[in-house]
C-alpha cells in the first residue's frame, strides 16, 4: 500500500500549494466570486425577468453563474504555473504526473464550492427560495467536481497553444454540456420538490461524468503536459 | 510524389455514380409519405448525412488513439481528415434537417435537444481547429488534437443521452420497443434508406482518403521545399 500513500500525499501536497497561494494572495476566489454575482446581474437586465419567471430560472443561472466563474479559476490555476515557470518545477518532480492533474483538479473543485457555497444564501435571497437545502449541496459537489476536472484538463490543453487562456472556454463550454444539462435539471428538480426516483437518471449522469472525465485526466495528463 | 491510388479511383467512380443512382431511388422509387408529402424525401439523405458525421467524429477518436499508441504522423492526418470531413456531413445534416423542418415544423429552427446537441456536437469540433491553430509544431497539434478527439468521442454520446432523458419533437424512426427494435417504414422506404446510409458511408471514406492524401502531400511538399 506504500506507493499508494505516496501518490495521495504527491496529490494532497499539490492541493495544499494551492490553496496556500490562494490564501496568501487572495486573487483566484473573490475574483470568482464577484464575476460570478455579475452574471447574475446581467442576466437579470439581459432577460427582463419577471418575478414568475426568476423561481423557475434560478437553477440555470446559479450554474451558469458557476461555469464562468470557475472557468476564471481554472485559467488562473494553470497560467499560474505557467508565469514564473513553476511549472517546469512541477513536472520536473519525480512524481506521477496524473498526480498533479488530481491535486489541481481538487484546488479548483474547492475553490469553486467555496464561490458556490458563497453564492447560495445570496441566491436564496434573490429568489425568495430556499435553495441551502442538502440535496442541493450535494448536487452542486457532484456536478462542480465533473465541470473542474474536466475544466483543468483543458486547461493544461489550451495553456500550451499561442492564444492561451482564451482558448478555455471555447473548449471547455460545448464539452460540459452534459455536465450543465444534469446539473440544471437535477437542480431544478430539488428545489421544486420532485422525489429522488425522477431525477436519479440525471444524478447517475453527473455521476458518470465525475468517473469519465477524472478518468480522463489520470490517461491523458501526462501526455499533454509532454514537451 | 505518390501516385493517387486505384482503390481511391475506384471510391471516385462509385461515389458519382451511387449518389446519383441513389437520388433517382428517393425521387421516384420511394412512395411518397401520407402525412408530410414529398419532403419527407428530405430524410433519406438526411439521415445518412448525420451518420456520416458520428461515424466520421467516431473515427477520429480512434485514429486519435492510434496516433497515441504508435505516435506516427499518418494516424493524425486520419483523425484531421475524418473530424474535417464530419463537420461538412454534420453542417449538411442540420441545414437539410431545416429545409424538412420549415414546411412540417413551421420554423427553421426550434430549441430542441436534438437540434440543439446536434449544433453543439459541430461546434466542438469547430473548437479542435481553433485548438490546432493555436499549436506551433505538427507534434503538438498531433498529439492535443488527439487527445481533444478522444475526449470529445467521449462526450458526445454523454449528451445525446442527456437529451434522451428530455421530451423530444424530433421524430425517431428506429425505435427500440418491442422485440428488438423496429423501423417505422414501409419496405420501398427501408431499402431506399439503407440504400443512402450505404452511399453516403462509401462518400465520407472517399473524402476522408483525399483529405488524407492532401495532407500527406502538403508535407511532402514542405520537405522537398
Amino acid at each position: 500500500m506504500k506507493p499508494l500513500i505516496r501518490y495521495l500525499n504527491t496529490i494532497w501536497q499539490i492541493t495544499r500549494k494551492d490553496i496556500q497561494v490562494e490564501w496568501r494572495g487572495r486573487q483566484g476566489v473573490p475574483v470568482m466570486l464577484v464575476f460570478a454575482l455579475l452574471v447574475v446581474f446581467l442576466f437579470n437586465f439581459a432577460l427582463q425577468l419577471s418575478p414568475e419567471l426568476q423561481a423557475g430560472l434560478a437553477s440555470g443561472l446559479l450554474w451558469v453563474s458557476l461555469a464562468f466563474a470557475s472557468t476564471l479559476g481554472l485559467n488562473r490555476s494553470v497560467s499560474l504555473e505557467r508565469e514564473n515557470n513553476a511549472m517546469d518545477g512541477l513536472l520536473l518532480a519525480p512524481v506521477d504526473r496524473s498526480a498533479i492533474f488530481f491535486g489541481k483538479s481538487i484546488s479548483n473543485f474547492a475553490f469553486t464550492c467555496l464561490v458556490a457555497i458563497i453564492l447560495l444564501p445570496v441566491f436564496s435571497l434573490f429568489y425568495q427560495q430556499n435553495m441551502l437545502s442538502l440535496p442541493l449541496i450535494g448536487i452542486i459537489l457532484l456536478g462542480v467536481a465533473a465541470y473542474t476536472s474536466l475544466g483543468t484538463l483543458l486547461a493544461a490543453l489550451s495553456i500550451q497553444t499561442r492564444t492561451r487562456d482564451v482558448l478555455l472556454p471555447v473548449l471547455l463550454y460545448p464539452l460540459a454540456l452534459p455536465i450543465l444539462i444534469a446539473a440544471v435539471e437535477s437542480s431544478r428538480g430539488v428545489l421544486s420538490g420532485q422525489a429522488f426516483a425522477d431525477l436519479q437518471s440525471w444524478v447517475y449522469l453527473l455521476v458518470a461524468c465525475v468517473v469519465l472525465f477524472n478518468a480522463a485526466g489520470l490517461m491523458f495528463f501526462e501526455t499533454i503536459l509532454e514537451e | 510524389m505518390s501516385k493517387k491510388p486505384t482503390l481511391l479511383l475506384l471510391f471516385d467512380v462509385l461515389s458519382l455514380i451511387l449518389i446519383p443512382a441513389a437520388l433517382i431511388l428517393i425521387l421516384f422509387f420511394t412512395p411518397v409519405e401520407r402525412v408530410m408529402g414529398p419532403v419527407q424525401k428530405v430524410f433519406y439523405f438526411h439521415v445518412s448525412a448525420a451518420w456520416a458525421g458520428m461515424l466520421g467524429f467516431i473515427f477520429a477518436g480512434v485514429a486519435g488513439a492510434g496516433y497515441l499508441i504508435t505516435r506516427r504522423q499518418t494516424w493524425d492526418w486520419l483523425s484531421l481528415s475524418a473530424i474535417e470531413v464530419g463537420l461538412v456531413f454534420g453542417l449538411i445534416a442540420i441545414l437539410s434537417g431545416m429545409i424538412w423542418a420549415q414546411p412540417i415544423w413551421n420554423t427553421w429552427w426550434v430549441w430542441d435537444p436534438r437540434l440543439t446537441t446536434t449544433a453543439i456536437m459541430e461546434l466542438i469540433y469547430l473548437a479542435y481547429f481553433i485548438l490546432r491553430s493555436g499549436l506551433d509544431t505538427p507534434e503538438a497539434r498531433a498529439r492535443l488534437g488527439a487527445v481533444y478527439a478522444i475526449v470529445s468521442v467521449g462526450t458526445v454520446p454523454l449528451t445525446f443521452f442527456s437529451i434522451r432523458l428530455f421530451r423530444t419533437i424530433h421524430p425517431v424512426v428506429i425505435t427500440t420497443g418491442g422485440e428488438g427494435g423496429a423501423f417505422n417504414m414501409s419496405p420501398r422506404m427501408l431499402l431506399a434508406f439503407f440504400i443512402s446510409l450505404a452511399v453516403f458511408t462509401l462518400l465520407l471514406a472517399d473524402l476522408v482518403w483525399h483529405r488524407y492524401r492532401l495532407a500527406e502531400l502538403q508535407t511532402q511538399n514542405k520537405q522537398e521545399a
